[in-house]
């Protein structure tokens, strides 16, 4: 967003800069969505200090409860273990932002005026679940830092494949979301059932997709396997068979078309039966 | 990068019109907007075949008691619920057909204050508002500034709204949906809530923001003195049907509002009585040397009742007919939709 522009008020009659209306494009769309959620995060931290904060507690509590159940054995797989958590943080985040978001701007009386634009809410969604992922993806890292240091493990981090594979599997998470959403603007306060989901992203990330080819049609399994191949292995993004990329890019994208799909479809049903607005 | 444009909003330099209907038409148009609610004998007609129309630049009231279906008809004209059946045109454009289209022309007030950000300052709502319906925040800066003053906003101006007053933010909503380059604006109940002297600024600058910018506005409110101070026109709804729909003094000159009131210190309780079974009598007061009653009745009936008074001998003190208020008019027109309130009651005394 552009900095302070008040140039005081016009004189009567005259038209300033200020005063002359020009046509937004996306590009300020963007930027207004982007720097919104900016503003949320830096001036209200303690949602994402307290996600953050519960997020290590669970993990303390895996990695050390863990190793008095199964000593070396979790040891020797916490790799996996990390990036699979890290990947799970990134997914519940990105789900409920999405998701609660929604709910929130019916519940705010927001919701339509973003209905009402002329860019259609399908821009206005997609930017506001990619501010989502660039803000969860912030927090996981630190998650990320400080569940490495905790257990003193060392990762491969080559930054664009985790960023393109982590990015893509989210995706798919978003159209979770979307559809959540969706069925929370239609059904009303059912969030706390949509959000036992995030439980079974757990299933979703331990799916074994490279050795069972069917579950890389499922949500975040086979981003989950790739990202454990980038992290843990070295493997980079060029590296990977074309077929698993390709899968990687339709199953992302198909689950946020049908995710979005579910979401229109459920607001056209709040529309027809007059609930859109209710909360 | 290129980056694509939506569908353009009106501004300065560019017209709202795009297409020769667009220029032509009115700024609304509403034929035969129907919607029901549930099915079978439970179904409920919340909108009952609206048609109205609305000219460019002029500010229409939509009145009605509780229930009348004046939310679910602003609502239906929006799209953000779905009519059975009938059509919306904004500035030309079909609303159903296009929405995006239509939607750079439109902007509303549907919930009171619970239409903007109140984690984000009045300054961002108004600059993101902008933005998400259309406009530049930049080029229309110095619009902000005058809404801010105008709408006594400017030293909140970069507070959260969360912490400002109810009123407050109820301003805030409304300097929200202002603050875009929207033509036609809807506005649900934008007073409900506030205090005498905020609803007063409210309507006073809403009048002006009206006439400076030639918006067209669909207000809708419970509050008569709101309707009667503000609009050109009225839309009286009942039962989810437009029952009257017609500029302020028209429907004050309604022969509902045919009332008369005599005053006599003549007048005894027997008589009093009679008046009362021949005659509609609205409103009676004895004091200690007076009486005084209201009679709603056409001129016929008036001259009936000078006769039954000069018959028994009463001698007038006066006989005039008081100014009807459009609650007056809407009380008739809605067979008592709700009871003159009380500020109201007192003040035609």
């Amino acid at each position: 967003m552009s900095g302070d522009s008040r140039t005081g008020p016009a004189s009567d009659g005259v038209r300033s800069s200020g005063d002359d209306p020009r046509p937004a494009t996306y590009y300020h769309l963007a930027k207004a969505v982007l720097y919104r959620e900016y503003l949320i995060f830096v001036r209200y931290p303690a949602n994402a200090i307290g996600g953050i904060v519960i997020s290590l507690f669970f993990f303390g509590l895996l990695f050390y409860g863990g190793q008095m159940v199964a000593g070396q054995a979790l040891t020797d797989s916490i790799e996996g273990i990390i990036v699979g958590y890290f990947l799970w943080t990134l997914a519940v985040g990105a789900y409920s932002s999405i998701s609660n978001d929604i709910g929130s701007e019916v519940q705010w009386g927001t919701l339509e005026r973003h209905i009402m634009t002329p860019f259609g809410f399908a821009p206005v969604a997609l930017l506001k679940g990619v501010a989502k992922v660039v803000r969860t993806f912030l927090t996981s890292a630190l998650i990320l830092a400080v569940m490495l240091a905790v257990t003193d493990t060392a990762l491969q981090l080559p930054l664009v494949t985790i960023t393109v594979v982590a990015a893509l599997a989210i995706c798919s998470v978003l159209g979770l979301g979307f559809a959540a959403g969706g069925i929370a603007v239609l059904y009303k306060r059912i969030g706390n059932w949509l959000n036992l989901l995030q439980f079974g992203f757990i299933l979703l990330i331990s799916a074994p997709a490279f050795e069972l080819g069917w579950t890389r049609l499922l949500p975040l399994a086979l981003g989950s396997s790739m990202l454990q191949r980038a992290m843990i292995e070295g493997t980079r993004l060029w590296q990977f068979p074309l077929v698993d990329l390709g899968a990687l890019v339709v199953v992302a994208v198909g689950y946020l078309v049908l995710g979005y799909a579910v979401f229109e479809l459920s607001t056209r049903r709040a529309r027809r039966l007059g609930v859109l607005g209710d909360y | 990068m290129t980056m694509q444009e939506p569908p353009q909003p009106r501004t300065a330099r560019q017209p709202a019109a795009e297409s020769p209907s667009e220029t032509d038409d009115p700024a609304l148009v509403v034929d035969g907007l129907v919607k029901r609610f549930g099915s079978g004998e439970t179904a409920v007609t919340a909108v009952d075949d609206v048609s109205f129309s609305v000219d460019r630049g002029s500010v229409v009231g939509l009145l009605g008691p509780n229930g009348a279906g004046k939310t679910t008809t602003i609502k239906s004209i929006l799209g953000m619920v779905l009519p059975d059946s009938g059509s919306v045109r904004v500035q030309g454009v079909d609303i159903y057909e296009h929405p995006r289209q239509a939607y750079r022309h439109v902007d509303a007030m549907l919930e009171g204050a619970r239409n903007d950000y109140w984690r984000l300052t009045v300054r961002e709502n108004l600059r993101y508002f902008a933005t998400i319906s259309g406009v530049v925040p930049d080029s229309v800066a110095d619009r902000h500034e005058r809404l801010l003053d105008q709408l006594d906003l400017a030293e909140k101006a970069d507070e959260p709204v969360r912490s400002l007053s109810r009123g407050m933010k109820q301003k805030v909503s409304l300097a929200s949906v202002l603050a875009t380059d929207a033509s036609v604006v809807f506005l649900d109940e934008p007073t409900l809530g506030l205090d005498v002297e905020s609803s007063l600024t409210l309507r006073r600058e809403l009048r002006r923001i009206v006439a400076e910018r030639d918006l067209t506005v669909l207000l809708s409110s419970h509050d008569m003195d709101v309707i009667e101070d503000v609009c050109d026109r009225v839309i009286i709804m009942n039962d989810g049907r437009v029952i009257a729909d017609d500029s302020v003094e028209q429907l004050l000159r309604q022969p509902e509002a045919s009332r008369f009131r005599v005053t006599s210190p003549d007048i005894d309780a027997a008589l009093r009585r009679e008046i009362t079974e021949r005659f509609d009598v609205v409103e009676a007061a004895v004091t200690d040397d007076t009486t005084r009653i209201d009679v709603d009745t056409d001129s016929a009936g008036f001259y009936d009742l000078v006769a039954l008074l000069r018959a028994d001998g009463v001698t007038l003190e006066s006989v005039r007919t008081p100014d009807p208020d459009l609650e007056d008019v809407f009380l008739g027109l809605t067979n008592g939709g709700g009871e003159k309130s009380d500020e109201r009651r007192e003040r035609t005394r």
